[in-house]
């Protein structure tokens, strides 16, 4: 199903549960009443093409394609990224830690597995930060300053050599081996930990891997479909305009 | 059962789309693990990535990077490569894809002919199920201590190519495919010592 601007946001949470931490990312709080998600943009100052656009496509995977690229600023999008991220580090992988903990206090784990299991997830947990920080220090920064140049800032030498030398494509495809970590990780819950007479603190601890194996897919596929390609067009542009 | 098979799906046609993720669903223990559009960036990367049994293409979807496409996926043994076509298909196409599907056939039509192909590789790989090997588990013991795989192959008289099979093999097995992950489970089935891992690093 399409999300269009005259739908109840409380509709579409209804609809699609899995939409809740996409619109806490945006500062929407559950308790907004009866408004249409319209309504609700305008009162929270949000950007209602990117919201729908950002909506939709974590509500449909089959929904992203190159169309959606100029409605809004590459800013925009990298401001919610960011966003993205520190809910991953704030809220997930504490939640995660915490899971992992409690599985050993509630003795689902025996010592052993519960040192492995920690260690296994501080590595991951270790991986994810190193490509976090390297997309908000030296990816995102590259991206405003081309938007800026595209905009009718000065264009720098420095500049035009990170694209010829760093061309946004060069970043692409170093998503994987965190992904693969955790794909293990959820393997080995839920094949190769031995088996404990509760399990309760073990489903909740899979169920959030999967929400987090699903909110990074979605997370990578946005940076894929619609980060990559506006930053190609801002490369472009920014070559094209340095002989002006 | 053995194990479910992952298909891909490349194809920018939704109805297209839609039709195969539902022939998908008639045959037992498949399902359609993603479907990408023939423009994506790096798509055989994200495609081997995925490690598909099967990759099902429209080749209306990828048109001018058909060729490279396919050689780089045929690089990869374990993927078999289904092509979509139709009767008005050019034969060259049609010649370029180990497996065809004809898109005008009805739905019981294309069922058999999927099964055959399925079938081909069921025969296969029946002998071949979850246990690991005895060498498969000396190479994963020798992993979990840190040895690398060319420290192995010494060790063994193998060549890194060898290893490097072997570990395919396992990663395939267990559904683990990170060195550490390989660890802690080597860890927990006893294969390795605790000591003898914390030794090496």
């Amino acid at each position: 199903m399409l999300l269009e601007k005259e739908m109840k946001l409380a509709d579409v949470i209804h609809h699609d549960y899995n939409l809740v931490p996409i619109i806490n990312r945006f500062g929407i709080m559950l308790g907004f009443g009866d408004d249409s998600i319209e309504a609700i943009c305008k009162k929270e100052q949000i950007n209602i093409d990117f919201f729908l656009t950002i909506l939709n496509a974590f509500h449909d995977p089959q929904y992203l394609d190159n169309d959606y690229l100029q409605s809004f600023s590459a800013s925009l999008l990298i401001d919610y990224l960011q966003k993205t991220h520190r809910y991953y580090l704030q809220n997930k992988i504490p939640e995660i830690e915490g899971l992992i903990k409690e599985m050993k206090s509630e003795f689902e784990l025996d010592n052993v597995s519960y040192n492995l299991l920690q260690k296994f997830f501080i590595e991951y947990k270790n991986e994810l930060i190193n490509h976090i920080e390297n997309e908000e220090n030296r990816v995102y920064p590259y991206v405003i300053d081309l938007e800026n140049a595209g905009h009718g800032h000065p264009i720098s030498a420095t500049l035009i050599s990170r694209i010829k030398k760093y061309p946004i494509h060069s970043y692409e495809a170093e998503h994987e081996d965190v992904e693969e970590k955790l794909t293990d990780l959820k393997n080995i819950i839920i094949k190769y930990l031995p088996p404990s007479k509760s399990q309760r603190i073990r489903f909740r601890l899979l169920k959030e891997l999967t929400v987090l194996e699903k909110d990074l897919n979605d997370h990578a596929r946005i940076e894929d479909l619609i980060l990559v390609p506006k930053v190609e067009i801002l490369e472009n542009l920014v070559i094209s305009k340095q002989h002006l | 059962m053995s194990s479910t098979k992952k298909v891909i799906v490349v194809s920018n046609a939704f109805l297209l789309t839609s039709g195969i993720e539902k022939l998908v669903l008639e045959l037992s223990g498949m399902l359609v693990d993603q479907v990408f559009y023939g423009s994506e960036k790096k798509l055989s990367d994200k495609i081997i990535s995925k490690k598909p049994e099967f990759v099902i293409i429209d080749p209306d979807a990828v048109s001018d990077i058909l060729i490279p496409l396919l050689r780089e996926l045929n690089e990869e043994k374990d993927i078999k490569i289904i092509g979509l076509v139709s009767s008005t298909s050019s034969r060259k196409i049609i010649s370029r894809f180990s497996f065809t599907l004809n898109v005008e056939k009805s739905k019981y039509q294309l069922v058999e002919a999927f099964q055959k192909i399925v079938g081909k590789e069921e025969k296969k790989k029946s002998n071949n199920d979850q246990l690991l090997s005895k060498r498969e588990k000396e190479i994963l013991q020798h992993l979990a201590m840190g040895l690398t795989n060319q420290e192995i192959a010494n060790k063994f008289f193998l060549s890194v190519h060898t290893i490097m099979t072997h570990r395919k093999k396992i990663t395939r097995k267990l559904g683990i495919k990170t060195l550490s992950g390989l660890t802690v489970y080597a860890l927990i089935n006893n294969l390795v010592d605790m000591r003898e891992v914390e030794r090496r690093v």
